[in-house]
């Protein structure tokens, strides 16, 4: 039987595998192994849209601007449960510059994160409730304080554990839990195992609610015309965000276009519509004018997603010589009013070898926003628990704690017992150690004082970082011999436009300064997945490949015919077609510019079409990392300073070193926020949010800057996909929290249980410890 | 509402504005100048930072969001838009080659508050750049980025002086 065109195969995205269909490609480009030389692949290239955004002319969602167009601002509720009584908003239209408002009747079944938009049944302090639209945003943010709300407020949970308690009130109808919860993983004979150690250790942990704090907040412009809708949105997945509308609006998804140009940032809140990008459509519509609904940084602070708060009951077993038998965590995940299930517990399945485990999560829904991913969702959470268990036992074993890790290496995939692609973690082991100096002592300079005292820790990092299918690019040589890049994709800012470019002009053989990428539109440009998940180069970078070789196929073709040379023998390399072989382009041998080729074809178009292949079979695709720390504890105030953090990484091949540094840098820094500083507050008594703000929420400034050393390990995944490249946009975030804590703990002598590492926290610690 | 004269980028406007209007208002949906964003709205994390000069005194930084529109009358603003018009700035070239972007979102105002800082102090230390950029947050996190570009435009603006 021939092989069929169509197939099934496997996609890990955020922890979470699917299994999506695939058309098998026309052909396989040859892999890209580590040893094929490479001109632009590799190459330090600067960021091409990077002159836009320093000249200030890159257009980000919240700078357009339609004729017409109306202003949104959001009426929420002050209350976290319960409901509204009455809602009065004709005094928000009777306000200067107002023209219209938007109620709950008007939206039903438009559903987002948090649930029913403007549902008067109360879930969360902040929810919305109802819109205004305005002529100036001033106008509108006016218009809706003047609305009159009567609430009745119910009893409220904002905590898992008030929220699990016997008499808590009900937050969803079916309970406060998920369905199907506790969500339970178990291999192995677990209390066999515990039974027989030669050592146990059991911690508890908690890990914060954190808040992504994008500079650019949620938004979108909405404009209708007829029954077609375009939308420009701040969003990681523009076909998400078109598939969310046209469910929404009763509309063919053709019917929709989304426009993403440049975005501030998303960190994993901004994968499909929100609820800006639905009252702005349902405003539009209404007012038959734009409209434009961007959230303000309360609304972006209290309900466009977080990260979880956990508690983690950890335990490890293990024999003398730091052999793992056993490790158990029991957790509780508070969701918000809804969400997903991102587990802290997948890292305890497959960090390291360990035949019996058993992991226990109860997913709590509490009366606050919903949950959404942020960067590396369970992992960063679950590997504060894991990575801070393992000292703990290396500290009773008396062992190193990077010994104890590499004691538990994991050679294949524990969760699903099946080959890793590739896996470089010893590599990272070895050559992070050695930058960071780990076998030597802290120098003359750090060593401590009575008051001062400095520390070093470490951690460990996998992350299911493959990609997959469907993904498509097109490659168009164009009649001047420049060539673009045309798929579906988002830039969040992680420099995807420079990365497609550059894999392009490897394989069509051009300069990369005659390639440029064209991306984020819906209608003009095909069909790729969303941005996150660590997804978008080892997905969009093979079709985009496949394009560009099927391009260069046409190109070397048609040079073929004008040299009369047979195609075979000749070769494109900076945009240039010649002899196979020949020194350069300006030698004696008979050679063709791409300009001079098109210029001779008139107007006919090179054009390759390329799309992402299936996955391997039974085989995990995994980024790894290891992360050092040091840092420096002043024990009078419990403040801790982090002096460095060393990274080494694997994700296979990497395409520019400088934009995946940039993004190394900036994962850690975020991990750093969320060791030190970041954690939502919540007055328990009320049920309202704290700190709502960029000045209370602290995120790291740049005087909170430790030194930074971060480096891949170098390599070429082609078992993964043919251009050996594999994600690493969260993997940096996942190690920096138990890392820093790990180094506090040496610091002082006292373990870190819970994150932000405060003052309050590590004197509390102190104090535990005397 | 109230009269406003305001030179922007060397530009001279005349605008009626309302006495609530904020400086970055009047740039963004007046003057269509949207390099300076709104982030916070509070003076928190430095997005919408322009550089404000009055009556010959040296520029300095500013957070425009929370700057009222009239009280700027009679000064001197620049924004982004006003940076490199004759080719990029040495800063603007500094942030490019350095990488010192990622999403691009808080880099006109890490641009315009590191040209303040360096017309102060033409050769800054590390800490004395991170000090002067503590109040533009950058949630990428290009930070190690934006101190390398800052550096190497001073050297850069040292040598072209």
């Amino acid at each position: 039987m021939a092989n069929k065109r169509f197939v099934a195969t496997k996609v890990e995205v955020e922890g979470r595998e699917e299994t999506r269909i695939v058309e098998l490609p026309e052909f396989e480009p040859a892999p890209w192994t580590a040893d094929v030389p490479m001109d632009v692949v590799g190459q330090c290239v600067p960021r091409m849209d990077a002159l836009e955004k320093v000249t200030g002319l890159a257009t980000f969602t919240t700078d357009v601007k339609r004729p017409g167009m109306l202003y949104a601002a959001i009426v929420r509720s002050p209350i976290a449960n319960g409901r509204v009584k009455s809602l009065d908003l004709a005094p928000s239209l009777a306000m200067p510059g107002a023209r219209a408002v938007l109620l709950r009747e008007e939206v039903d079944g438009l559903r987002y994160d948090s649930g029913q938009l403007f549902d008067h049944v109360i879930r969360f302090a902040g929810q919305p409730l109802a819109a205004v639209a305005a002529e100036s945003q001033e106008a509108a943010n006016r218009a809706a304080l003047a609305a009159i709300v009567q609430v009745e407020a119910d009893a409220h949970a904002v905590t898992s554990r008030a929220a699990l308690r016997q008499n808590a009130p009900k937050i969803r109808s079916h309970g406060n839990t998920s369905k199907h919860s506790p969500r339970v993983h178990a291999r192995g004979d677990v209390d066999a195992a515990m039974a027989q150690a030669d050592v146990v250790i059991r911690r508890e942990f908690r890990t914060p609610c954190a808040l992504h704090t994008a500079m650019e907040p949620h938004g979108a412009v909405a404009e209708w015309r007829g029954d077609m809708l375009t939308v420009w949105e701040s969003t990681q997945g523009i076909f998400n965000t078109r598939s969310d509308l046209a469910e929404a609006f009763g509309l063919k998804l053709t019917q929709v276009r989304v426009i993403k140009e440049h975005m501030g940032g998303g960190f994993g809140a901004k994968n499909g519509a929100h609820a800006s990008t639905y009252i702005a459509a349902a405003l539009a519509r209404k007012t038959g004018l734009p409209v434009r609904c961007v959230l303000d940084r309360e609304g972006e602070q209290v309900d466009s997603g977080n990260r979880s708060s956990t508690t983690q009951r950890v335990a490890l077993a293990a024999r003398r010589d730091g052999t793992l038998t056993a490790i158990i965590m029991e957790s509780e995940i508070a969701m918000g009013v809804g969400g997903w299930f991102a587990s802290p517990a997948k890292i305890c399945h497959e960090l390291y070898s360990c035949p019996n485990v058993r992991t226990t999560e109860v997913f709590v829904y509490t009366n606050t926003g919903a949950m959404a991913s942020f960067r590396a969702p369970g992992h960063v959470e679950g590997a504060f628990g894991l990575e801070c268990s393992m000292d703990a036992l290396a500290r009773e074993l008396r062992m190193d704690p990077l010994d104890l890790r590499m004691r538990n290496y994991a050679s294949h995939d524990q969760e699903k017992d099946r080959r890793y692609s590739d896996k470089r973690l010893d590599e990272c082991y070895r050559q992070g150690a050695q930058r960071f100096g780990w076998k030597s002592p802290l120098s003359t300079s750090s060593a401590r004082s009575a008051r001062l005292r400095r520390g070093k820790g470490m951690a460990s990092i996998s992350w299911g970082a493959g990609g997959g299918p469907p993904s498509y690019a097109t490659v168009r040589v164009n009649q001047d011999g420049t060539a673009e890049v045309l798929t579906g994709s988002q830039d969040l800012g992680t420099g995807a436009r420079t990365v497609f470019a550059q894999i392009a002009a490897e394989a069509l053989g051009a300069d990369i300064n005659h390639v440029r990428t064209i991306l984020g539109d819906t209608e003009r440009l095909p069909y790729t997945g969303n941005s996150w998940g660590s997804q978008t180069t080892a997905s969009v970078g093979p079709a985009v490949r496949m394009a560009a070789e099927d391009a260069k196929t046409r190109l070397l073709e048609a040079a073929a015919q004008i040299l009369r040379i047979p195609a075979e023998q000749l070769e494109a390399r900076e945009s240039f077609v010649r002899m196979k072989g020949a020194a350069d382009p300006t030698s004696q041998t008979p050679s063709l510019s791409f300009q001079q080729i098109t210029e001779k074809l008139g107007d006919v178009m090179i054009i390759g079409q390329g799309s992402r292949g299936p996955n391997p079979d039974k085989t995990a695709l995994f980024a790894f990392g290891a992360q050092f720390a040091e840092v420096e504890v002043d024990v009078e105030t419990g403040h801790v300073r982090v002096i460095r953090l060393v990274a080494a990484h694997d994700s296979g091949r990497i395409i520019n070193p400088r934009l995946a540094e940039s993004q190394l840098e900036g994962g850690m820094l975020q991990g750093l926020g969320f060791a030190l500083f970041e954690e939502r507050v919540l007055d328990e008594s009320l049920g309202l949010p704290l700190n709502p703000t960029m000045h209370d929420y602290k995120i790291p400034t740049m005087s909170d800057l430790p030194t930074i050393e971060a480096f891949f390990v170098p390599g070429s995944d082609t078992v993964a996909n043919h251009t050996g490249a594999k994600g690493l946009a969260e993997p940096p975030i996942i190690g920096i929290a138990p890392a820093i804590a790990n180094a506090v703990a040496d610091a002082i002598g006292a373990e870190i249980l819970e994150l932000p590492i405060t003052p309050w926290r590590v004197l509390a610690a102190l104090e535990r410890s005397r | 509402m109230t009269q406003l004269r305001l030179s922007v980028n060397d530009a001279q406007h005349e605008l009626e504005i309302a006495g609530d209007e904020t400086l970055l208002g009047v740039l963004r949906d007046r003057l269509s100048l949207t390099g300076a964003k709104l982030s916070c709205g509070r003076g928190e994390c430095g997005a919408c930072t322009v550089l404000i000069a009055q009556d010959g005194a040296p520029a300095r930084a500013i957070y425009s969001c929370i700057t009222l529109a009239a009280a700027c009358d009679g000064t001197s603003v620049t924004t982004i838009e006003g940076l490199g018009r004759d080719g990029a700035h040495p800063l603007q070239q500094a942030f490019v080659a350095h990488d010192a972007v990622q999403c691009g979102y808080c880099t006109p105002g890490q641009i315009l508050a590191s040209l303040a800082l360096l017309r102060e102090n033409p050769t800054p230390t590390v800490s004395e750049i991170r000090t002067a950029l503590s109040g533009n947050l950058c949630r990428c996190g290009t930070y190690p980025k934006i101190v390398a570009a800052v550096q190497d435009a001073a050297r850069r603006l040292a040598v072209g002086e």
